[in-house]
Parts: C-alpha cells; sequence; structure tokens
C-alpha cells in the first residue's frame, strides 16, 4: 500500500466513530418520528420500518403547536430586527470612528457576554414583572436582543473594515451623510456579513430556553419549552416528543447548511486575529 | 476619517441598549441579595445586609453545587478540547470528502440544546433506549445512565461534549489553517518527526488560541443549563445539581434574596475564572498565530 493509501484509510477509521457519535443522535429522532408506536419501543430495534406520518398530526392537533411556532417565529424576527438595526450602526461606529478607549469600550461589549444568563434572569423577570411585561413578546425579545447584540457587533465590524475606504470616502465628497454612506454604500458591498449576523440572531432567540422558560406562562411559550414539556412526561410522548424536535430543529439545520461558508470567522469571533 | 463626533450616533443606541439590559438586572439584582425577599410575600421585604451570603456560605447544598460544577466544567471542556484538538489535526491534512464531513460534523452545535438533551434522554432511557438495548446484547449490562449519581454527571459531561467538540473543533482549526506551511516544509527538510513538529512548532504557535478556545468554552460550560435541566433537572437527588440548577430551585422556591445572592457568588466564581484565564491567555509570548 503507498503511504498515502494508508493515511486515507486512517483517516477514515478515525472519523468514523466520531462521525458516528456525532451524526447517530440526529438520524435516531428523526427516524423515530415517523415510527408507529410499535416499532419506537420493538426490541431489537427497528432500522427498517414503514414510515408513518401520525406523530406529525398528533403533535399538530393535541397541543396549539401553531400558536408556540408563531411565537417562536415573532420574536426571532424581532431579536433579528432588532440586533441587525443596533447592530450595524455600533459596528461600523466602531470600524470607522476610533476614539479613545474604543477598543476598551468594544472589549467590553463582550465582556456583557460572560455574565451567565441565571444571574440575568432572577431580577429581569421581577423588572419584566413590575411593568406587566411577564409573558409577553416584548420581554422575551428585549432580552434576546442583548443577547445577540455583541456578536452581532463584532461579526459586522469585521465585514464593514473589509469596505474600501475610497469608495465610503467619494460619497461623502458627493456630499453623503455618514448615515447615508452606511446605508447606501456599505451596507449593500457588507451584505454577507449582515446575512450571518442576521442568522445568527435568528438562532440565538429560536434556542432560547431559560429565559422562555422563566418569563413566558402561556401567551409567549416558545417551542423549546414546549420539547422540555412533552419530554418530562417521558414514556408515551416519544413519537409527538420526536416530531416536534424534528420540526423545531429544521431551520437551524437549513441555516447551517446556508452559513458553512462563514462559519469559522463567525463562530471563533475573531479570536483567531487575536 | 474628518467626521468628528459622528461615531457617537452611531454607538449611542446600541451601546446604551446593551448597557441598560445588562447592567440594570445586575445592579438591582445585587440589591436584592440583601433583603429577604419572597415572591409570594412582596409587601414583606426585609433588608437582611448579608445574611443569604452567611447561609450559602454553610450550606452543604450550595458547597456540593460548587464541586458539581467544578466536576462538570473541568471534565467537560477538557474532553472538548482534546477531541477538538485531535479533529483539527486530522482536518489539517486535506483528504477526499473534507468538505461535507467537515459540515456534518457541526451539526450538533447548531441543534436547539433542549431538542439536542431530548435526543440524548431517548437514547439513554435505560429500559426502551437503544444504547442499553446493544449494550445487553453485548453482555454489558444495562447501566442506568441518567439515575446513577456517578454516570449521571459522565453522562451530562458527554453530551455537552457532543454538543460543543464542534466548537472546539472550528476554532483550532481555524487557527491550524493561518500558521505558516513554510515552518513545518523547513522542520520536515531538517528530519523532524510529526511528533516533534507537533511539539515545538504547533503547540507554541497555537497555544493563544487554545487558551481563547477554552475561555469561551469554559465560561459556557460554567453556565450550562437546558442540557442538564432537560436531562437530569439536577438529579438523582443532588448529583448533577449544579449552581445554576440551584439557583433555578432557589428561584422556584420563590426565594428572591437567596437566588440573587446564589447569582452574585457566581458572578464572582466567573470573574476570578475569567481573570486567572486572561492573564494566561496576555502573557506576552512568541509571535501570535
Amino acid at each position: 500500500m503507498r503511504p498515502t493509501r494508508l493515511r486515507a484509510t486512517l483517516t477514515g477509521l478515525a472519523l468514523l466513530p466520531i462521525l458516528a457519535w456525532t451524526l447517530f443522535p440526529i438520524y435516531w429522532i428523526t427516524t423515530a418520528s415517523f415510527k408507529t408506536e410499535l416499532a419506537l419501543y420493538a426490541k431489537p430495534p427497528r432500522w427498517l420500518f414503514e414510515p408513518i406520518l401520525d406523530n406529525y398530526a398528533r403533535v399538530l392537533t393535541n397541543i396549539p403547536f401553531f400558536q408556540y411556532l408563531k411565537n417562536s417565529l415573532v420574536i426571532a424576527v424581532g431579536t433579528t430586527l432588532g440586533s441587525l438595526v443596533l447592530g450595524t450602526l455600533a459596528g461600523y461606529g466602531f470600524a470607522r470612528f476610533h476614539f479613545r478607549a474604543s477598543e476598551a469600550v468594544r472589549f467590553l461589549v463582550l465582556v456583557t457576554r460572560m455574565a451567565p444568563r441565571m444571574v440575568l434572569v432572577v431580577p429581569y423577570y421581577l423588572m419584566m414583572q413590575r411593568l406587566g411585561l411577564l409573558d409577553t413578546y416584548t420581554g422575551l425579545l428585549v432580552a434576546y436582543v442583548s443577547f445577540a447584540l455583541p456578536f452581532s457587533i463584532w461579526l459586522l465590524i469585521g465585514f464593514f473594515v473589509d469596505v474600501p475606504l475610497d469608495v465610503e470616502e467619494a460619497a461623502m465628497i458627493d456630499g453623503c451623510s455618514p448615515l447615508g454612506v452606511l446605508v447606501r454604500i456599505v451596507i449593500p458591498i457588507a451584505a454577507p456579513g449582515l446575512v450571518v449576523a442576521a442568522i445568527f440572531a435568528f438562532l440565538v432567540s429560536w434556542n432560547e430556553f431559560l429565559f422562555a422558560l422563566i418569563l413566558s406562562g402561556v401567551e409567549a411559550k416558545t417551542l423549546p419549552v414546549v420539547i422540555a414539556g412533552l419530554n418530562t412526561d417521558a414514556g408515551p410522548l416519544y413519537g409527538e416528543m420526536s416530531a416536534a424536535a424534528v420540526m423545531v430543529m429544521l431551520p437551524n439545520i437549513v441555516m447551517t447548511l446556508v452559513l458553512q461558508r462563514y462559519l469559522v470567522k463567525g463562530l471563533t469571533l475573531g479570536a483567531v486575529k487575536g | 476619517m474628518a467626521v468628528g463626533g459622528a461615531g457617537r450616533w452611531f454607538l449611542l443606541p446600541g451601546l446604551g441598549f446593551l448597557f441598560a439590559i445588562d447592567l440594570i438586572p445586575l445592579l438591582y439584582s445585587g440589591w436584592i441579595s440583601f433583603y429577604d425577599w419572597w415572591l409570594i410575600r412582596p409587601r414583606d421585604v426585609r433588608f437582611v445586609g448579608l445574611a443569604n451570603y452567611a447561609r450559602l456560605g454553610v450550606d452543604p447544598e450550595f458547597a456540593r453545587a460548587v464541586v458539581v460544577t467544578t466536576l462538570f466544567t473541568t471534565g467537560a471542556v477538557l474532553v472538548e478540547f482534546l477531541v477538538g484538538l485531535a479533529l483539527a489535526l486530522l482536518f489539517a491534512q486535506p483528504f477526499r470528502f473534507l468538505r461535507p464531513i467537515r459540515v456534518l460534523l457541526l451539526l450538533p452545535l447548531f441543534v436547539v440544546p433542549v431538542v439536542g438533551a431530548t435526543m440524548w434522554r431517548v437514547i439513554f432511557h435505560p429500559e426502551v433506549g437503544v444504547l442499553n438495548y446493544y449494550l445487553a446484547a453485548l453482555g454489558l449490562g444495562r447501566p442506568p445512565w441518567l439515575s446513577d449519581p456517578t454516570l449521571a454527571l459522565v453522562s451530562i459531561t458527554l453530551v455537552d461534549a457532543w454538543r460543543t467538540i464542534p466548537f472546539m473543533f472550528l476554532v483550532m482549526y481555524a487557527g491550524l489553517e493561518v500558521l505558516p506551511a513554510e515552518l513545518f516544509e523547513a522542520a520536515a527538510v531538517d528530519g523532524a518527526s510529526a511528533w516533534q513538529s507537533f511539539r515545538h512548532i504547533t503547540v507554541p504557535l497555537l497555544t493563544y488560541i487554545m487558551l481563547v478556545a477554552v475561555l469561551i468554552r469554559g465560561m459556557d460550560a460554567f453556565r450550562e443549563f437546558d442540557v442538564i435541566f432537560v436531562l437530569t433537572g439536577g438529579g438523582p437527588g443532588t448529583a448533577t445539581q449544579t449552581i445554576q440548577i440551584l439557583n433555578y430551585r432557589a428561584f422556584g422556591l420563590g426565594h428572591m434574596g437567596e437566588a440573587n445572592a446564589i447569582g452574585m457568588v457566581t458572578l464572582v466564581l466567573v470573574a476570578i475564572m475569567c481573570f486567572v484565564l486572561m492573564r494566561a491567555i496576555l502573557r506576552p509570548r512568541g509571535p501570535r498565530a
């Protein structure tokens, strides 16, 4: 065997277990959602079976799934818009206007993300109670924008810095205001960055559990809380739980595939640049 | 750029919002922690000074939670670091199907955490779970993954690792990508073995990235809630009750003073951890990657 062959074989052997470990849970819950009650509990576990849609039908009719879906969607879209507007302004501010302590402030933005959410949620709950905002979209939305914002700012700084300065200067000379330059010149050029920031913000809100668990009751309940609720009843609801879980993770999987080109830049938060 | 103070107007809305939403609750929380404050008795709130903190200091359950959190955080970060590094090194050498496999390996990072934990709960089920079926078939018995105190801690660590190994992998992979190839070529010409060039080129140049990855993951693992809540809820008993879960329970009991005191202590612990790691990161050393 040539050494390259050997290396390929070894790589494959090393990857196989880690791929199985990574993908098996996703595979198993996805197939479970299409199984009959009988197939779900069959021993030995069924790898081949006739897929059915009953679990989906049940989850859509037995619980107000569409109401929860709407809650999750509205809050996630609101979070996305809010953090995009604030993040674009601040990101551009950091990228183009240097002031004393601008490095320190930029770092401080990141530090705000280090406080455990559990620490924030208790006082936040009491504040929302006072304001009458418990179990409302607004209560969750404001919190989620603050979760997504530091990340959006850091990500967008990276994209805005790459926009060629002379284009901006030319527009300024033509009498464009700074805001005009941002909206007409910078945003179109840095559009891919905005898309990435938007998707990340959406997922922050879509995935969030703790605040939703504590702040929402009936009206603003989001899907992760619903899934966790189905879960505590263990056994009998496996089918419905799997179906709900698959529907909730579908947007994530799709967005991961869309995002893959930007993942490294986005997730490492510029850590690599040092 | 000669724009003068215009930058202020770009920064103000976002930064103002951020600091208001983060700082005001923190200050409020600090204030509440000095009171005997129950959710069911909103009118009967008494100032008790440091009593909430003093009680935590002698509370064996809190001490236990600190131990559990430490075990979970170090265990999870260690496993994630080692596997992530191994994967990053593996992917540093191009091979066929590298790109699609890389994307597949990243998926758990994007699965809704509650959903991820749910998958594992189904797999871990002692009676109808697929894992125990095959273990039993191999004669390895039916380990009670989530109901044995020690195993439960191992299980939540494994699930956390499943979810975040992709993150460690990505960060270190990105770090490896920017290492200058000439260094490795020169080392190879000089007859360095793979281990030698790893030990003397990769590790020193990658130290910064490794520490950043450990810092970010460490902070996240420390405050992990979703996975533990769904998998064990802190049980059996207090076996997997981390500080976060304990804090949630105090909140659930309506004991606001104590819940906020736990929050404040958490904040101090996180700050210490962050400080120690930051010092290690910022310590001047050779060229940064």
